[in-house]
């Protein structure tokens, strides 16, 4: 075996010639190359809000967990046997750690001071008008809806109000425009899948001549693939930088510089970000080098 | 080096087989020319050596592999074996002489201090030390023929194939590429030429193997183009010469290429 029949197969092109043939290739491809990144920046920014609007979610999530109460309104007519039947009922009870006790009086002071900015409202409504009430902190407070089964009915009891209902249309609200968010995004990587397939076409029209000749000389097919592949995991690369861009454009201006204001909940931190600018990065260039390597299957015979 | 033992080749959809029933052995370091005339399976053959092709029938044995065995992902190294030039040359146009020689090197990832020395060797060895840094339409046909050459030879393969080398070139050329590959045959590699230059095998009076239909019809030991007749006399009349008459940068067998572009190697002579 001469000198040729000693090398191994398997050798890869060194990084200089490798990064040339790469080169020409996107800058021959130009237009080609900037519609996909357009378009998986689009789909990788959708993914990223939707990562960051889940962030949100569990932000409020943990938030709300350490402050919501269920409020028991007792009726006007309870006596005072009935009412410390049903404390000591209450604190029986496991899923309850703890039960305040609220006169006439407290929760109107409790109204006023939650309602101090509409006067109007507050004008209405008197001393007498609301019930005094029981406030029970859960163990768990995502079994509220446990303890309005229990004591709704009960003797003396007016009515049983879980402070996380009054949340569901919050929740209901992220929860869709999360399940929006990545629609978009899997729409959209349906587009970028297309356009990158369309791309690789495309690229292997114009490269040819180059792939005859690397298959002439015995190069191996890793090294054929390869400048097809990287061309693709470079507008990943390129997308996901762009669409973290955006993250972060949204984090500062709409996130910190509107929604802070308008908002009593606390928002989503810099880490949820950066957590969701590695995972966009990732997803973009492994996605696009998967798309490309599907795309040869048909477009390059080695 | 190459045994072939009752090989045939039929295309898909193709009327007849473009190889029948053809056994011949080519020892290490022969050379060798095929000739027949167009569509008789030169091409065919050489296409079944690289592996562009599979046999349908018999055995194409390289370097002690049998060839239509070779898993794919193994066949690159066969053609790091067996190189091939061709008649159109199959330079890339945006990349200069240099380059496209040193090309065949990178991908197959040698280290660059071997591209750089040796590329200027073999550029020099073809006679083109001094248009390194050329770009292929700036360069003759036969010119660009010497550089298809050095891109073939600069691996050091053991088996050269030439594809109707001097097809698009004058005859005064073609003497010239005709004495490079002999070159290229002196320093020990094999060299199998397909050609329809009749005045080239000639005058090299080297081993024939000519092909008619599809089928070996002569394997004659320093023949001639034309059967050798035999003649009781001295022949005093030189052999006729066969003007080859391919159109520029058309594969013959109309195999659609990435050449087929007549656009910038033309036969600048
Ligand atoms: N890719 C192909 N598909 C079908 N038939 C082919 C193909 N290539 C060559 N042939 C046929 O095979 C025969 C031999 O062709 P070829 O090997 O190119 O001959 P030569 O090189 O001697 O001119 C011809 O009849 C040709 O038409
Ligand atoms: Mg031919």
């Amino acid at each position: 075996m001469g000198d040729a029949g000693a090398q191994r197969p398997g050798r890869l092109m060194r990084p200089g010639p490798l990064a040339s043939l790469l080169w020409t290739g996107l800058r021959r491809n130009l237009a080609m190359t900037g519609a996909v990144i357009v378009t998986i920046t689009i789909c990788l920014a959708m993914l990223g809000a939707g990562l960051l609007l889940r962030a949100q979610v569990h932000t409020i999530d943990g938030f709300l967990l350490d402050q919501i109460e269920v409020v028991v309104d007792l009726s006007d007519a309870i006596t005072p046997a009935e009412r410390s039947a049903l404390e000591a009922e209450m604190r029986r009870d496991p899923l309850i750690v703890g039960v305040r006790y609220e006169t006439k009086k407290q929760v109107y002071e409790r109204f006023r001071r939650d309602f101090r900015g509409s006067p109007d409202v507050v004008a209405g409504v008197g001393p007498e008008d609301l019930p005094a009430a029981l406030r029970l902190t859960l163990a768990d407070p995502r079994a509220s809806r446990d303890i309005v089964v229990t004591y709704t009915g009960l003797d003396g009891v007016e009515a049983v109000r879980d402070q996380r209902a009054l949340l569901d249309p919050l929740y209901r609200f992220l929860d869709a425009f999360t399940v929006g968010a990545f629609t978009l995004a899997a729409v959209q990587a349906l587009a970028s899948f297309a356009l990158i397939y369309t791309m690789i076409r495309i690229s292997a029209h114009a490269r040819r001549r180059e792939t005859a000749i690397m298959k002439l000389v015995g190069a191996s097919n890793g090294t054929i693939r390869a400048p097809f592949v990287l061309e693709s995991a470079v507008a990943g690369l390129a997308g996901g930088l762009l669409a973290a861009g955006v993250l972060v454009a949204a984090k500062i201006f709409l996130v910190d510089g509107q929604f802070a204001r308008q908002t009593m909940f606390p928002l989503f931190g810099w880490a949820a970000v950066w957590e969701s600018a590695v995972v966009v990065l990732a997803a973009g260039v492994l996605a696009a080098a998967v798309m490309a390597s599907i795309a040869l299957r048909r477009h390059l015979r080695v | 080096m190459i045994v072939l033992s009752s090989v045939s080749k039929w295309y898909p959809n193709g009327a007849r087989p473009a190889l029948i029933d053809v056994s011949a052995e080519i020892g290490a370091g022969e050379f060798v020319f095929l000739v027949g005339p167009s569509g008789s399976g030169k091409s065919t053959l050489l296409r079944l050596l690289l592996r562009e092709e599979r046999a349908t029938g018999g055995r194409v044995i390289v370097a002690g592999r049998d060839v239509a065995r070779i898993p794919d992902r193994r066949v690159p190294q066969l053609r790091r074996i067996v190189g091939c030039v061709f008649q159109d040359f199959r330079l890339l146009p945006n990349r200069t002489v240099a380059a496209n020689v040193a090309f065949a090197l990178d991908v197959v990832g040698r280290p660059r201090h071997v591209v750089r020395s040796v590329v200027p060797e073999v550029l020099e060895l073809v006679g083109l030390g001094g248009k390194a840094d050329r770009y292929p339409d700036e360069l003759s046909g036969g010119e660009q023929q010497r550089v298809a050459i050095a891109r073939a030879f600069v691996g050091r393969p053991r088996v050269l194939l030439a594809d109707e080398p001097t097809g698009n070139l004058d005859p005064a050329t073609s003497t010239e590429i005709m004495s490079l590959l002999d070159a290229v045959h002196r320093a020990g590699t094999t060299v199998i030429m397909a050609t329809h230059n009749a005045s080239l095998v000639d005058a090299m009076r080297r081993r024939v193997l000519e092909l008619g239909d599809g089928a070996l019809i002569r394997d004659e030991a320093g023949g001639r183009y034309d059967q050798t007749v035999p003649q009781p006399v001295a022949p005093s009349a030189p052999p006729p010469v066969v003007v080859p008459a391919q159109p520029t940068g058309t594969a013959p067998d109309g195999e659609r290429s990435p050449w087929a572009t007549p656009a910038r190697s033309g036969p600048v002579g």
